[in-house]
């Protein structure tokens, strides 16, 4: 035991000590969060630009009409479209759209909009533009068109368009969550997901770390012959397991000041009041507990196999061949959250979770969804400890025939043949 | 102190150690010798339980192995390793602990150590700044910081310049006079020569000759001569008490064919003209370990 501590002792110092933790640990959930939210940011703060587009109004009669729907202006107040009437008869139009589509080609226009005479049947009109990405814009002209041509048919049958939008004007949802106790917290589904998304990418991205942090170690003691002097003087075991648990505490202190940084945040969101406050509040303590609860326990599921593959392994490159099962085990469970996250206590999601390989990250995010029944919480950490268990007695069997083996990797019928007679 | 019976080790494909049998008695140093490949290092992994043998029995301290023998072990592995980039201080440190030793107890022995071995400005450098001789004592000093009662020593004068070979050969044989008994690996017949008392030479996994030095010497080596002759090896050739006739720098070493008087080689030698020396001498071990190995080269085993 105390030899153990001494391995555990120096994986932790060593690593801790280096300055790439302290950074690697505050910078790290930036990136993700960075990760996470930068399409969001990107799409409000993208710089807005008038588009120039000119309009062939065969029906001769709705520009107007068109020109007086696309009145919005950008953040500036500048009008948001730039419209221009080309006119054109039948006969003509191909020669207009051969001048108007260099125009756009020379970049003195953004598009340009082809009405056919009988759009109010069709409904059906083109746009021609080089640049078909400005989804805002392209919306916006969408919307624009078929309100006038839906108002022009309603008109032909003598309705009153503006009455007609007031009748079917869309009712407006809150949503508010229903938090144990009577409590009611507004709160969207961006909100859940994001915050959840945030949380499982920490634990995602923690646990496949240090786990591949485990098996490099172990694969550089190979490398630098350490290993032989280790084991003339301790059980290969408690190499592995000092190994582990030195490892996975190096884990433990970043949440530690994650935590702190945390809480630091969330006083200052309470203090800001407002969505910061909302964000703030949905960091409950016990969420907390669960999140580092369930760090440990598929930290410890996945870095004993990962040790397991560094014993066996005499490269990096090796190692990585035969860890892909594993990460895509482990990366699945980063593809389930848009369903678990619409039904958190749906069966497909309640099995999932109670899966060893999955539990870690989905039973965490469904708790952070929708508190499950107690039970199964329970039942998914008695299910974690003993599949903990059984991996790190297999890992020890692997590790200590493994671990002394230079050259050949073995193959998995070998590996087998270890597990039955050790 | 340690003792082997009928050991036995098979890896997939080949045997590394068949049936081996040997006794290390306490307060000596012991010389494990053998051409590369021959099961040394197998032998003495088996010795410090990192493998298990197949077959056979091995006693350390007049005990079956248990993982506290490994306490009472020092082993300098042939192939070195450090980790790089850990204070040469903490490494001690380290490596005691898993020895067992309270980290207290291994600094100040560690300090002691690294002022004997002309490294105490090294103490909080990390090791990877130290040049590979230096790393060399640094891991010697590992190796026995935990005041080991069995010292396994795998070529560990390999890297050094002669002062630092002198300095290692000074410590090994101070442990020895107190009382700790060592096993030295290596293939450096000279430092063999100088410090074993008793050596077992292994090939290709058996056990060819063991015992004392000076017996196995007296029991090869009386039938050589070392003799300087202007005239070179052409004086000898086809002398009838001439077995083999091998050149060592400006001298020539002649093995004998049994029955022979060497003194009739010098009168021959006088007839062909001047000697200017003449050496009745043992056979060194160096050409013991030769000869042994290669007549079992050409045997049945081959």
């Amino acid at each position: 035991m105390r030899k153990l501590v001494a391995v555990m002792r120096r994986e932790y110092l060593e690593r801790v000590r280096k300055k790439s933790f302290l950074v690697g640990t505050i910078l790290g959930p930036l990136l993700m969060g960075l990760m996470i939210f930068a399409p969001a940011l990107m799409m409000r703060f993208s710089p807005e630009q008038q588009a120039g587009i000119a309009v062939i109004d065969l029906t001769g009669s709705i520009y107007a009409q068109v020109e007086a729907a696309l009145g919005d202006t950008l953040a500036d107040g500048t009008p948001m479209f730039r419209l221009r009437e080309e006119r054109a008869g039948v006969e003509d139009v191909e020669q207009v759209r051969r001048r108007l589509g260099a125009e756009v080609e020379h970049d003195a226009l953004d598009g340009y909009i082809v009405i056919p005479a009988d759009i109010l049947e069709t409904g059906a009109a083109v746009y021609y533009g080089k640049r078909l990405g400005d989804i805002k814009a392209i919306e916006r002209v969408t919307s624009a068109l078929s309100n006038v041509v839906i108002g022009m048919r309603l008109a032909s049958r003598g309705v009153e368009y503006g009455e007609i939008r007031e009748l079917v004007s869309r009712v407006k949802l809150e949503t508010m969550q229903i938090k144990g106790g009577g409590r009611e917290q507004e709160g969207g589904f961006d909100l859940i997901f994001f915050s959840s998304f945030l949380f499982i990418m920490m634990l995602y991205m923690t646990i496949l770390m240090w786990g591949i942090a485990v098996q490099r170690s172990i694969i550089e003691d190979k490398n630098s012959r350490v290993i032989e002097v280790l084991l003339s003087s301790l059980r290969p075991a408690d190499l592995m397991f000092g190994k582990i648990f030195g490892v996975g505490a190096v884990g433990l202190t970043q949440y530690a000041i994650w935590g702190i940084l945390g809480v630091l945040m969330a006083i200052y969101g309470l203090a800001l009041g407002g969505q910061a406050a909302l964000a703030a509040q949905s960091l409950s303590p016990a969420t907390l507990g669960f999140f580092v609860l369930y760090y440990l326990l598929g930290f410890l599921f996945y870095a004993t196999m990962f040790a397991a593959i560094g014993a066996v392994c005499n490269t990096d490159q090796e190692a990585q061949q035969m860890q892909t099962p594993i990460v895509l085990c482990l990366a699945f469970t980063i593809l389930v959250p848009m369903i678990v996250i619409q039904r958190p206590d749906s069966g497909f999601a309640t099995v999932v979770s109670l899966i060893p390989f999955f539990t870690p990250i989905v039973m965490f995010m469904r708790i952070n969804v929708l508190m499950p029944p107690v039970w199964q919480i329970a039942l998914s950490v008695a299910i974690m400890v003993v599949a903990v268990w059984a991996t790190g007695h297999l890992a020890a069997k692997i590790f200590r025939t493994g671990i002394l083996m230079y050259g050949k990797k073995p193959d998995a019928r070998e590996i087998l043949r270890w597990l039955r007679r050790a | 102190m340690l003792s082997l019976e009928k050991v036995t080790k098979r890896y997939a494909g080949h045997t590394a150690v068949e049936d081996l049998s040997l006794v290390v008695e306490p307060g000596v140093i012991y010389g494990l010798l053998g051409p590369n490949g021959a099961g040394k290092t197998t032998t003495i992994r088996m010795t410090m339980g990192i493998i298990e043998p197949d077959e056979g029995t091995i006693r350390l301290f007049d005990e079956p192995f248990s993982e506290k023998s490994k306490e009472r072990i020092g082993y300098l592995p042939e192939e070195r390793g450090l980790y790089r980039k850990m204070k040469v201080l903490d490494h001690l440190v380290f490596l005691g602990a898993i020895k067992g030793l309270p980290s207290q107890a291994a600094a100040a022995r560690a300090r002691r150590w690294l002022e004997r071995v002309e490294l105490a400005d090294w103490a909080d450098k990390p090791v990877e700044a130290l040049s590979k001789g230096m790393q060399q004592k640094v891991q010697f000093v590992s190796t026995i910081l935990h005041e080991p009662r069995l010292v396994i020593l795998d070529e560990p004068f390999s890297g050094l310049d002669p002062l630092n070979t002198q300095l290692l050969m000074d410590i090994i044989v101070a442990m020895k006079n107190d009382g700790i008994t060592l096993i030295l690996s290596t293939h450096l017949m000279d430092q063999v020569e100088k410090l074993c008392g008793r050596i077992c030479l292994i090939d290709r996994g058996r056990k060819v000759l063991d015992g004392k030095l000076d017996e196995i010497k007296r029991r090869f080596g009386h039938n050589v001569v070392s003799i300087r002759v202007p005239g070179g090896r052409a004086v000898f050739e086809s002398h009838p008490a001439v077995a083999a006739v091998r050149e060592t720098g400006r001298d020539l070493a002649l093995t004998l064919n049994d029955g022979f008087d060497p003194g009739e080689i010098l009168r021959h030698a006088l007839g062909r003209g001047p000697v200017e020396r003449f050496e009745i001498g043992e056979m060194s071990l160096h050409d013991i370990f030769i000869a042994q190995v290669r007549e079992r080269g050409a045997g049945p085993d081959a």
